[in-house]
């Protein structure tokens, strides 16, 4: 099922949470609404949900307007960010829950809910732990919980918030595999929102990153990291070194450097983001392509190396092949020769 | 949590400071409350328990027994309503004037209740403003159950949802939204979500709002007229035979109130010790 997404706005008081927000969501895609807090994604995602109502525009599920649909026809699955486990009731009734209250003509048996509500705690690995109550459980089973109870009403859409924001790193990267695969296995439109760029990018078939209530860039987690839309995707995702600039006739200059640029028309100055990879170093007595720099310190993380250098006035990060370093034999305190292989270029706003 | 550590040398007082304060503890404890307790005890039986039980068979004294039983049974209930309507919209949904509501709740505990009790003679009275519309109707407030249910309703309001309040406000509306979201309706949410959460408190506050509602003093004495086998409770009957000294009578009428106080005290610690466990469950 899609799920659209049209020019959605909403104001609490003064504050404009959403401000026109258009968004597809594909059938069968799992979506990741990122961005920093008060970027106004969980907003966006109570708004599909049907649980906070737009002040303008409308939200689409399958082709049907939601507002125009009773709660229980609307199926919607919602794994909320601290889970809100039913406390008083078993892992099994919580399961349940969502069965049971069905209007009696639709509910089914009793032991087609207990065959349904089983079928499900296998399926989030948690058969042995049916009677527990949710304060008897850790963090990740509480989570894997609250997804069995949202797919228990079949949902149309299955919408996350956070959803391992209240995990410890290591349970989170379990879940995360754990998640993608069994979306593969089930298959449902899914939106989950979070601030973990690492997170959306391991995990969604898209990115919708947010800022201040806008959708800056709907992108494969790929592309919207070698080709950011704007400003902020840059700075947001990822680190990129941010250089200013000066573009005329298409061509931008970063001190020695000349970069071409999309910014045809424009003349004046400019912001260039540059990714610490993408930053290139060689020997001086090598060939002479590329600017003086100084090697203020070198950090080795794993397999690569950070280098910060000073370049002017600048500071510049680069990330380089520890291997490779050691080929250069570069030192810090020494001076080197760097390149640019790629950089965006946006107007300075 | 984890146990409590017995031994903890930086936490232990010196042998004399820690007998002292027990000592000073348990002595406070029996000098204000055991002993009164006690002495209602006491005086009540001196004449033997056949003069105790005489005293409490006597027909205005039974009469005051029905009365505050049947006020109670009509007050606790509808502040019990009001108390979870109260505090659900109260700890659940933000508006304009909430703080104002609040504090209008919190007004009973404030006022004197002898003033609470005043205000419904000034109301309701011959007098009063609603008076003549009341005689012209052949309905009566004042002097009469009615009377004696808005004042102790009025008294006991705060009780069940202040008890409340507080609880809703800290659990917040996500398992709510939950239910809603699994295709609940309102109902079926405040029965089967709401409500057990609150189950509790709930309970402890109908205990508390019944032990004053059947203790209630001042206000009920206002609205009540004190008329013998009619409009008289139990503290108002103990005061009357208190006044006429009759020591035996009025001690055994209070020996109930003290009895009903009781009561309510073991109720509470017999669920608390009952349902521990559900308890140290839901309060995660």
């Amino acid at each position: 099922m899609s799920i659209e997404v049209k020019n959605v706005s909403k104001s609490f008081g003064a504050w404009h949470a959403l401000k026109g927000v258009s968004l597809n969501v594909r059938d069968g895609e799992l979506l990741a609404l990122l961005g920093p807090s008060g970027s106004g994604k969980t907003t966006l995602l109570r708004m599909i949900a049907g649980l906070d109502h737009p002040d303008a525009g409308q939200v689409l599920i399958d082709g049907v307007d939601l507002s125009k649909q009773a709660l229980r026809d609307r199926r919607v699955g919602f794994v909320f960010q601290h889970y809100s486990l039913f406390r008083h009731m078993s892992v099994f009734e919580n399961v349940a829950f969502g069965l049971r209250v069905r209007p009696r003509h639709q509910r089914p048996s009793d032991d087609e809910i207990k065959r349904r509500v089983e079928e499900l705690l296998n399926l989030v690995q948690l058969d042995q732990l049916a009677s527990r109550f949710p304060a008897q459980l850790s963090g990740g089973q509480r989570q894997r919980v609250a997804l069995a109870r949202a797919l228990a009403i079949e949902p149309k859409v299955l919408l996350l918030d956070e959803p391992f924001g209240a995990l410890d790193a290591r349970v989170r990267k379990e879940l995360r595999r754990w998640m993608r695969q069994l979306h593969e296995e089930i298959n449902v439109t899914s939106v989950f929102v979070t601030h973990d760029q690492e997170e959306a990018l391991e995990l969604a078939d898209r990115i919708a990153i947010m800022n201040v209530g806008q959708i800056e860039q709907i992108a494969s987690p790929a592309e919207a990291y070698d080709r950011p839309a704007t400003q902020f995707v840059s700075e947001f995702l990822g680190f990129a070194n941010r250089l200013p600039c000066r573009v005329e006739r298409g061509v931008a200059r970063i001190g020695d450097f000349t970069l071409a640029t999309e910014l045809d028309d424009y003349a004046g100055e400019a912001v260039a983001y540059v990714r610490p990879h993408e930053i290139g170093l060689s020997h001086l007595n090598g060939s002479n392509i590329g600017a003086l720099a100084v090697i203020d310190s070198i950090v080795a993380l794993g397999p690569n190396a950070r280098v910060d250098l000073a370049y002017g006035d600048q500071r510049i990060e680069a990330l380089i092949d520890r291997e490779r370093l050691a080929e250069l034999g570069l030192i810090v305190g020494q001076s080197c020769a760097i390149s640019i292989t790629r950089a965006h270029i946006f107007k300075a706003a | 949590m984890s146990e409590v550590r017995r031994d903890r040398p930086a936490l232990r007082d010196p042998h004399w400071a820690r007998w002292a304060i027990f000592v000073g503890g348990i002595g406070f404890l029996i000098l204000f409350v055991v002993l009164p307790v006690v002495t209602v005890g006491a005086e009540a039986l001196r004449k033997g328990l056949p003069a105790y039980l005489a005293a409490l068979s006597e027909s205005d004294t039974q009469a005051a027994i029905r009365m505050t039983l049947t006020v109670a049974a009509i007050a606790v209930p509808l502040n019990c309503i009001f108390g979870v309507a109260a505090a659900w919209a109260l700890g659940k949904f933000e508006f304009r004037g909430k703080a104002a509501v609040l504090s209008l709740i919190d007004l009973p505990f404030s006022i004197s209740p002898v003033i609470s009790g005043m205000v419904f003679l000034l109301l309701f009275g011959l007098q009063g403003w609603f008076g003549p519309w009341l005689r012209e109707h052949h309905l009566k407030i004042v002097f009469a159950l009615p009377g004696l249910v808005l004042a102790t309703m009025f008294v006991t309001l705060p009780f069940v949802a202040r008890e409340l309040i507080p609880l809703m406000q800290e659990q917040g509306t996500e398992e709510e939204e939950a239910a809603r979201m699994l295709g609940a309706g309102g109902w079926r949410i405040f029965f089967s979500i709401t409500l057990p959460n609150i189950k509790w408190a709930l309970l402890y506050g109908v205990l508390l709002c019944n032990a004053r509602a059947m203790g209630e003093f001042g206000a009920v004495s206002v609205v009540s007229g004190h008329i013998r086998g009619l409009t008289n409770t139990l503290p108002l009957q103990v005061d009357i035979l208190y006044n006429e000294y009759n020591m035996v009578a009025a001690f055994a009428t209070a020996s109930l109130l003290a009895g009903l106080a009781l009561v309510t005290l073991i109720a509470k610690s017999f669920l608390e010790w009952r349902y521990a466990d559900q308890l140290a469950l839901t309060r995660r």
